[in-house]
C-alpha cells in the first residue's frame, strides 16, 4: 500500500526551488495559498468555474482549484507575484491600472495570468480576447476595461 | 471544499497503473479537471488516486489510415494540432466550444470522455441521485431537469453525458483502445458509454480498473463538417445542446452523412434515422428538414426539457444547412 | 474632468499584483479552520448534535450548535444559530473547527444531528393563501394610492395589464464571505470583508456582551459585495468567534461558493401584475402595481420593488402594493439596484407595451410622460436630468435610424432595439472624515467606511488631493477600519454622498488655517495676501504673483502637521425630492431558429450630479449594466421543491455573463450640477444595474415579435 502520509513535492515557484510536504489531496491553490503564502492566487469557487486560481504551469495557464499539488511535482508555476510588483509593473499589470482593469480586484490576478497565456496563445482580435478569458469570471464588471488592456498589450 | 482523505501513487508506467488502478477504491487521475471536484462535492470517493498523467499515452498523429490520439493529450494540444486542424476540423471545432483555455490545458482527451454528467442532483451529495447514491432516487425526474436527457434515459436516471469532444468524435466513428488487468481491447466510442437503465452508477463499457489508452479517428473522407453548440450564454458553458454533423457530399448528392447530438442523452447520441435519410438525397432544404424530423423521434420530454426537442430538430437543420451549402 | 485625465485606482497597483491582502488571508499564528454543519431538512427542528465522532478525528479542536450559542446574548442577528430550529434547507446547525481545513470538514460530516422534520413550503406558489402585507418596504409604505386608478383604467384608451415576473439572483462576488479572528481576553480583531465595519463591531459587541471599543474590525480590501457582505453573513461569523473564544486560538471561515447560494441572501423573486392605463396620445392615466415577493421564516424583508412607479412618471391615478410569501427558503437581502431592477423591468416593459399598441417611439412615450416634480411626496426634484438622457443617449445611440421591427438582420441574427428608463434613489449617512497634512505635504485620509470595489478609496483621496491642490502621489486613504472615524456601510449607493461633504469641510478647515498662517508669516512672500488658493502644490497669489509650495509652508509653520475632521449630519428633513436618472438603449442579437439571445451593444446616458471621478464612475456604471444583463439573460437560482435545496450550487450551473457575452458599451454621463445636494453628489452604483433589463427585453420583442415577460429570458422563451 502506499504511503498514507505526506508526499514531498518540489517546485520551481516563480523562479525559486521549493521543496513542499502536501498532503496527497491538497490542491495547489491550497498549498500556494495556506503553505507558502501567495495570497495573490485566489480561491473564488474552488470548483474549477471562475478562473480567479489562474496560474501558470510551465507558462501555461491552469486552474490552481483542480490541480493536486502532488501531480504537479517538478513543474514551474508562476503566480501574479512572480510577474511584477507595484514598484515594477508587468506592462499588463500597469495597462490593467491605466484602463480601470479593476474593481474590487479579486479575479484580478487569474485575469491577468490568464491574459499572458492567451497573449503567447495568440490572439487575433478583440473578439477571440474575450472568448480566450471566457473562464475567468468577473462579477463587477470590469471585462470591456480588461479586454482594453490586453489588447493594448497584445498590440492590437 | 474537499472529501474524505486519499492516497496518492503516481505510475511509472502502463503495467504499474494498471496494478494500482486494480485495487478496490482505486481511481485514475489524468488533468484532474473532473476527479478533482467530484470529490470535493463527495461525488467521487477515492481511497487512492493513481496518477496517471505522465505516462506516455499523448501522442497527436496523423496518417493516411487515420488519427491516433493518446487518451493523455491534452484538449488544447489536440485543438491546436496542424494535423487535426487540417483533417478533422470537427475535433478542433468541438474542443474549442467547451470548457476554458484553463482547463483545455489540463484536461486530457480520455478524461473527457470519461467525465461524468453535470446533472446538479449528482454533484450535490445531499440530494436524491441514483448515480451517486444507487437507491437513493431521482431527483431530476421530478425536480429541475432543463439540462436533462431526452433520449435514452430511464426511470433510475435522466442525466445526459457533457462532453463536446465526445459528440464529435462519435460522429466520426472512432475507435477506443481500453487497457485493462486482463489485456488490451478495442471499442467502438459509440459503445463506450451506456443507458443508465437501471444501474445509472455504471456510465461506461470500461470495467474498474480499465483505462482508455488511445483514440482512434478513422480516416475522413472530404467530410464538409460543423459542430453547433446552442448554449444560454456566449461562453464557457456546458451545452444545452449540440449537434456534430459531416456530409460527404459528390456531384451534388449527399454520399454519406454523419449526425450526433450532445446535452440530449447519457451518451453521444447518434441521429441515426436522419443520417440513413440524407443518403443519397440532394442537400436541400426539405431533406434536411426532413431528416430533422426523423432526428428527434423517440424523444422524451420531461416537465422542463420539452424545448429541446424542437431546439434539437432546429439545431440539425441549421448544421445541415451550414454544412450543406443550401442555408 | 475626462476619462483621461481622471486619476488611476488608487489602490489598483496593489491589486494587479496580488499584494492587497484581502481579509481572511491575514497571517495568523496557530490558527484553526472552520467548517460548518448543514441540515438536511428544510423545515423542523434539531433535537440534537452528536459531535462524539467528530471529536474523536485528527485535528478536532471544538464544536459549537445553537446549545453553546446559548452563551450568547439574545438578538435577532444571532436568533439563527443560537435556537434549534431549522428555516431552510443547508441551513447551518454547528460549527466545528480543527487544525486544517479538510479535517474541520472532515470533521462536520462526522457531526450526527437528530432531527424533527415538518412539512416544508419550498416555493411562494404553495403557500398563496398566506400572503400578507408588509408594513414597510425598506422605509417605505408597503401601499400606496393616488387618485383613483381603478376609475381610470376603466375610461383609459389604452388599458396594458400583464403580469411580469423574476428570478430569485445571488450576489456573488467573486470572494466568498471569510473572516480571521483573534481574542486577547474580552478583546477581539476580526478581519472579514463586510460591507458594514462598523455594524459589525456592534453586533459582534452585543452578541458577546463586551465595550464596543474591544471589538475592532477590518476590512480594507474585499473582493465585491452587492449587498451580500452584511447582517445575514454576521451569524456565521459570530460562530466562529465563539469557537476561537472558547479554544483561545485565532479562527478561519471561508464560506463556500455553495454556501453563497444559501446563507447570505439572494435577490427575492417577484410576481408583479402591472396594469397602466393611457390615453390616445400616450399619456398614463393609471398605474396599479401589485408585488408579490419570497420571504423567509425567519426574517422579513420586501424589496420596495413598485416605488419607482409611484412617482417616475407624471400619472395622477397610481396605486402599489407589495404582498409576501414566507417559505422554508433563504432570506432575501438588497442586491444591486434593489427593488427598481425587478420594479422598473415590469414597469419599463408594459411602456413598451403601450408604445407598441399606440404606434409610438418608446422614447417619445416617455418624454410624454416625464413628470416635473414628484407627485408622490408632492415635493420639487432636487434636479431631474431624465430629459437630457432620453436626448443624449438617443442621439448617440443613433435611435432615430431605428429599424423597423423584425426587419434588421445580422446572418443568424435578428437585431433588435430596445430602450427603457433608469433610476436611484439619492441616500446619504452620516459620515466623520479625518484629513491630515503632514509637513511634507502628504495627505493622509480617514474614514472608517469601507471599499468594496466602487471607488471609495479613489473618491476620497481625490477630495482631498483637489481641495489641498496636490498631486494624488501625495495623498494616502486608510479605509475599512473601526479604529478609524465612523462612516457609513457601503450600500444604496450612499457611500461617497456621504463622505464628500465632511471630506471637503476638514480639507477646507485645514486650508483656511494654512492660509491663515501663510497670512499672517511675514517671511512669506504671501503675507497679508486675501486671494490664497492651493493648486499644483501651491499657495498662490495671484494678485501679489506669489507662490509658496505648501511643503516649504508646513516645514515652516506647521512643522507638526495640520488635522481636521468634519462629521456630516443628515438633516431631519428635505423639501425636496432626489433620485439620480438614466436612459439605457440596447441592441440585441436573437437568433429566431435557436433561441441564442446576446447583447450587442449598450448606449447609456446618466444625469447622477457631480461625478467625481469619469474613470471610474465608467467602471461602475458599465459593472452595473452587466449585472443587469445577468439579471435580464442568465441569472436564475433554481429550487428543489421537494427538498427545498438550491439545485446546482455552482458557477457551471448559475450563470453569470462571461466576457464573450460582452456588448460595446457607450456611457454618457451628462452634466448636472445639483445645488440642492450637499456635495452635489447623487451616487451612482445602483442606476447602471436598473432599467437595462427591460431594455433588452423590448430589445428581444423589436427583433423577433416575442414579448418575454420573465427574468431570464432564454433560450425556449424565444423558440416556444
Amino acid at each position: 500500500m502506499p504511503d498514507a502520509g505526506r508526499v514531498e513535492i518540489r517546485l520551481t515557484l516563480n523562479g525559486e526551488p521549493r521543496q513542499i510536504a502536501v498532503a496527497p489531496f491538497d490542491t495547489l491553490l491550497d498549498v500556494l495559498r495556506d503553505q507558502v503564502g501567495l495570497t495573490g492566487v485566489k480561491k473564488g469557487c474552488d470548483m474549477g468555474a471562475c478562473g480567479a486560481c489562474t496560474v501558470l504551469a510551465d507558462g501555461r495557464r491552469i486552474k490552481a482549484c483542480l490541480a493536486l499539488a502532488a501531480s504537479y511535482d517538478g513543474r514551474a508555476i508562476t503566480t501574479i507575484e512572480g510577474i511584477g510588483s507595484p514598484e515594477a509593473l508587468h506592462p499588463l499589470q500597469a495597462a490593467f491600472v491605466r484602463h480601470d482593469a479593476l474593481q474590487c480586484g479579486y479575479c484580478t490576478p487569474g485575469q491577468i495570468l490568464s491574459a499572458l497565456a492567451l497573449i503567447e496563445e495568440g490572439v487575433a482580435d478583440r473578439e477571440a480576447i474575450r472568448e480566450g478569458l471566457s473562464g475567468n469570471l468577473c462579477r463587477c464588471g470590469a471585462h470591456p476595461a480588461i479586454v482594453e488592456a490586453v489588447a493594448e498589450v497584445a498590440g492590437l | 471544499m474537499s472529501g474524505d482523505a486519499f492516497t496518492y501513487s503516481r505510475a511509472a508506467d502502463l503495467a504499474e497503473a494498471l496494478a494500482a488502478g486494480a485495487a478496490p477504491g482505486a481511481a485514475f487521475l489524468a488533468g484532474g479537471t473532473d476527479l478533482t471536484p467530484l470529490w470535493k462535492a463527495r461525488a467521487a470517493r477515492p481511497d487512492h488516486v493513481v496518477d496517471i498523467s505522465r505516462l506516455p499515452l499523448a501522442q497527436i498523429e496523423a496518417t493516411s489510415a487515420g488519427l491516433t490520439l493518446g487518451a493523455l493529450a491534452k484538449l488544447s494540444d489536440v485543438a491546436a494540432d496542424p494535423a487535426v486542424r487540417r483533417d478533422y476540423p470537427l475535433v478542433a471545432e468541438a474542443i474549442r466550444a467547451s470548457a476554458s483555455g484553463q482547463v483545455r490545458n489540463m484536461a486530457s482527451l480520455g478524461g473527457a470522455l470519461l467525465q461524468r454528467t453535470r446533472c446538479a442532483y449528482f454533484r450535490d451529495a445531499a440530494m436524491a441521485c441514483n448515480k451517486r447514491e444507487p437507491g437513493s432516487g431521482c431527483g431530476a425526474l421530478a425536480g429541475e431537469n432543463r439540462g436533462a436527457a431526452i433520449f435514452g434515459a430511464s426511470e433510475a436516471c435522466v442525466a445526459t453525458h457533457p462532453s463536446d469532444v465526445a459528440v464529435a468524435l462519435a460522429a466520426l466513428d472512432a475507435q477506443v483502445e481500453i487497457a485493462g488487468p486482463k489485456g488490451t481491447r478495442r471499442i467502438a466510442l459509440a459503445d463506450l458509454h451506456r443507458e443508465p437503465g437501471d444501474t445509472p452508477e455504471i456510465d461506461t463499457t470500461l470495467a474498474h480498473g480499465e483505462v482508455v489508452t488511445r483514440i482512434e479517428v478513422p480516416a475522413a473522407p472530404a467530410w464538409r463538417a460543423t459542430y453547433l453548440k446552442v448554449r444560454d450564454r456566449a461562453s464557457f458553458e456546458f451545452a444545452v445542446i449540440s449537434v456534430a454533423a459531416a456530409l460527404e457530399i459528390a456531384n451534388g448528392r449527399i454520399v454519406q452523412a454523419r449526425l450526433c447530438a450532445g446535452g440530449v442523452a447519457p451518451k453521444p447520441w447518434r441521429l441515426t434515422a436522419a443520417e440513413a435519410a440524407l443518403a443519397g438525397h440532394a442537400p436541400t432544404l426539405d431533406v434536411f428538414a426532413e431528416a430533422a424530423d426523423l432526428a428527434v423521434q423517440g424523444a422524451r420530454p420531461l416537465a422542463h426539457n420539452g424545448f429541446k426537442i424542437d431546439l434539437l430538430r432546429r439545431a440539425v437543420a441549421r448544421a445541415l444547412a451550414t454544412v450543406g451549402g443550401a442555408a | 474632468m475626462s476619462v483621461l485625465e481622471s486619476p488611476v485606482r488608487l489602490e489598483a497597483a496593489l491589486k494587479a499584483t496580488g499584494r492587497a491582502v484581502y481579509e481572511a488571508e491575514t497571517p495568523m499564528a496557530g490558527m484553526l479552520h472552520a467548517a460548518l454543519v448543514e441540515a438536511p431538512i428544510a423545515n423542523g427542528r434539531v433535537t440534537a448534535v452528536d459531535g462524539a465522532a467528530a471529536r474523536g478525528l485528527p485535528g478536532f479542536a471544538d464544536l459549537v450548535s445553537y446549545a453553546e450559542a446559548e452563551a450568547l446574548k439574545p438578538s435577532g442577528t444571532v436568533a439563527l444559530i443560537r435556537e434549534p430550529q431549522i428555516h431552510f434547507a443547508a441551513q447551518p446547525v454547528a460549527l466545528v473547527v480543527a487544525e486544517t481545513l479538510q479535517q474541520a470538514e472532515a470533521c462536520a460530516r462526522a457531526v450526527k444531528l437528530e432531527l424533527a422534520a415538518e412539512p416544508a413550503v419550498t416555493a411562494i406558489d404553495q403557500a398563496l393563501e398566506r400572503a400578507y402585507a408588509p408594513e414597510l418596504v425598506g422605509r417605505y409604505p408597503a401601499a400606496t394610492r393616488r387618485g383613483d386608478a381603478e376609475a381610470a383604467l376603466s375610461e383609459a384608451h389604452l388599458v396594458v395589464r400583464q403580469r411580469y415576473e423574476t428570478a430569485v439572483n445571488n450576489h456573488h462576488p467573486m470572494e466568498p464571505h471569510s473572516m480571521v479572528c483573534a481574542w486577547e481576553g474580552d478583546r477581539v480583531v476580526v478581519h472579514t470583508g463586510t460591507q458594514a465595519t462598523f455594524a459589525t463591531q456592534r453586533v459582534i459587541a452585543h452578541a458577546f456582551q463586551i465595550p464596543v471599543d474591544h471589538v475592532r474590525v477590518v476590512s480594507r480590501f474585499m473582493g465585491g459585495g452587492f449587498g451580500c457582505k452584511g447582517p445575514l453573513w454576521w451569524p456565521w461569523m459570530i460562530w466562529a468567534l465563539q469557537a476561537s473564544r472558547r479554544t483561545g486560538r485565532p479562527v478561519r471561515l471561508e464560506l463556500t461558493r455553495a454556501q453563497l447560494f444559501h446563507l447570505v441572501g439572494r435577490r427575492q423573486e417577484t410576481v408583479q401584475d402591472l396594469a397602466i392605463g393611457l390615453d390616445a396620445e400616450g399619456r398614463l392615466s393609471a398605474i396599479d402595481h401589485a408585488v408579490l415577493a419570497q420571504t423567509a421564516t425567519h426574517g422579513e424583508f420586501c424589496d420596495s420593488t413598485a416605488r419607482a412607479t409611484r412617482w417616475l412618471y407624471a400619472c395622477p391615478n397610481v396605486t402599489t402594493s407589495h404582498r409576501l410569501v414566507a417559505t422554508n427558503e433563504p432570506l432575501p437581502i438588497p442586491m444591486r439596484a434593489p427593488g427598481v431592477a425587478p420594479g422598473t423591468f415590469a414597469l419599463e416593459s408594459a411602456l413598451d407595451e403601450a408604445a407598441h399598441a399606440l404606434g409610438l417611439d418608446p422614447v417619445e412615450l416617455r418624454v410624454r410622460n416625464y413628470a416635473d416634480r414628484d407627485l408622490d411626496a408632492e415635493k420639487p426634484w432636487s434636479s431631474n436630468g431624465l430629459l437630457e438622457c432620453y436626448r443624449i443617449g438617443a442621439e448617440r445611440f443613433g435611435w432615430s435610424a431605428r429599424p423597423a421591427a423584425g426587419t434588421a438582420r445580422d446572418g443568424r441574427w435578428a437585431i433588435g432595439w430596445g430602450m427603457a428608463s433608469s433610476v436611484y434613489g439619492v441616500h446619504r449617512q452620516p459620515c466623520n472624515v479625518k484629513v491630515r497634512l503632514e509637513v511634507d505635504a502628504g495627505v493622509l485620509v480617514q474614514c472608517g467606511t469601507q471599499d468594496f470595489g466602487q471607488g471609495a478609496y479613489t473618491a476620497i483621496g481625490q477630495l482631498a488631493a483637489e481641495g489641498l491642490g496636490l498631486s494624488m502621489e501625495k495623498v494616502r486613504v486608510e479605509l475599512g477600519d473601526t479604529d478609524l472615524p465612523e462612516g457609513p456601510y457601503t450600500g444604496g449607493s450612499m457611500v461617497t454622498a456621504s463622505f464628500t461633504p465632511p471630506t471637503e469641510e476638514a480639507v477646507g478647515a485645514i486650508r483656511t488655517r494654512l492660509a491663515a498662517l501663510a497670512r499672517a508669516d511675514a517671511a512669506s512672500p504671501l503675507a497679508g495676501a486675501d486671494d490664497l488658493v492651493f493648486e499644483d502644490g501651491l499657495v498662490r497669489s495671484r494678485a501679489r504673483n506669489a507662490a509658496e509650495s505648501v511643503a516649504e509652508l508646513m516645514a515652516r509653520l506647521a512643522p507638526d502637521g495640520l488635522e481636521a475632521e468634519a462629521f456630516a449630519a443628515l438633516p431631519d428633513s428635505v423639501d425636496y425630492s432626489a433620485n439620480a436618472y438614466g436612459a439605457i438603449f440596447v441592441e440585441v442579437g436573437v437568433d429566431p431558429d435557436l433561441g441564442e439571445i446576446r447583447v450587442r451593444r449598450v448606449g447609456a446616458a446618466f444625469a447622477a450630479g457631480r461625478i467625481l471621478n469619469p474613470l471610474l464612475a465608467r467602471s461602475q456604471y458599465v459593472g452595473g449594466l452587466i449585472g443587469g444583463i445577468g439579471m435580464a439573460l442568465h441569472e436564475r437560482v433554481a429550487t428543489d421543491r421537494a427538498s427545498g435545496r438550491i439545485v446546482g450550487e455552482t458557477f457551471a450551473d448559475y450563470l453569470i455573463p462571461v466576457h464573450a457575452d460582452m456588448p460595446d458599451f457607450d456611457i454618457a454621463m451628462v452634466d448636472e450640477v445639483d445645488p440642492l445636494l450637499p456635495g452635489g453628489v447623487k451616487g451612482i452604483g445602483m442606476l447602471g444595474s436598473a432599467g437595462v433589463q427591460a431594455a433588452i427585453a423590448n430589445a428581444v420583442f423589436h427583433a423577433v415579435g416575442r414579448r418575454v415577460r420573465h427574468l431570464p429570458i432564454r433560450i425556449e422563451d424565444v423558440i416556444g
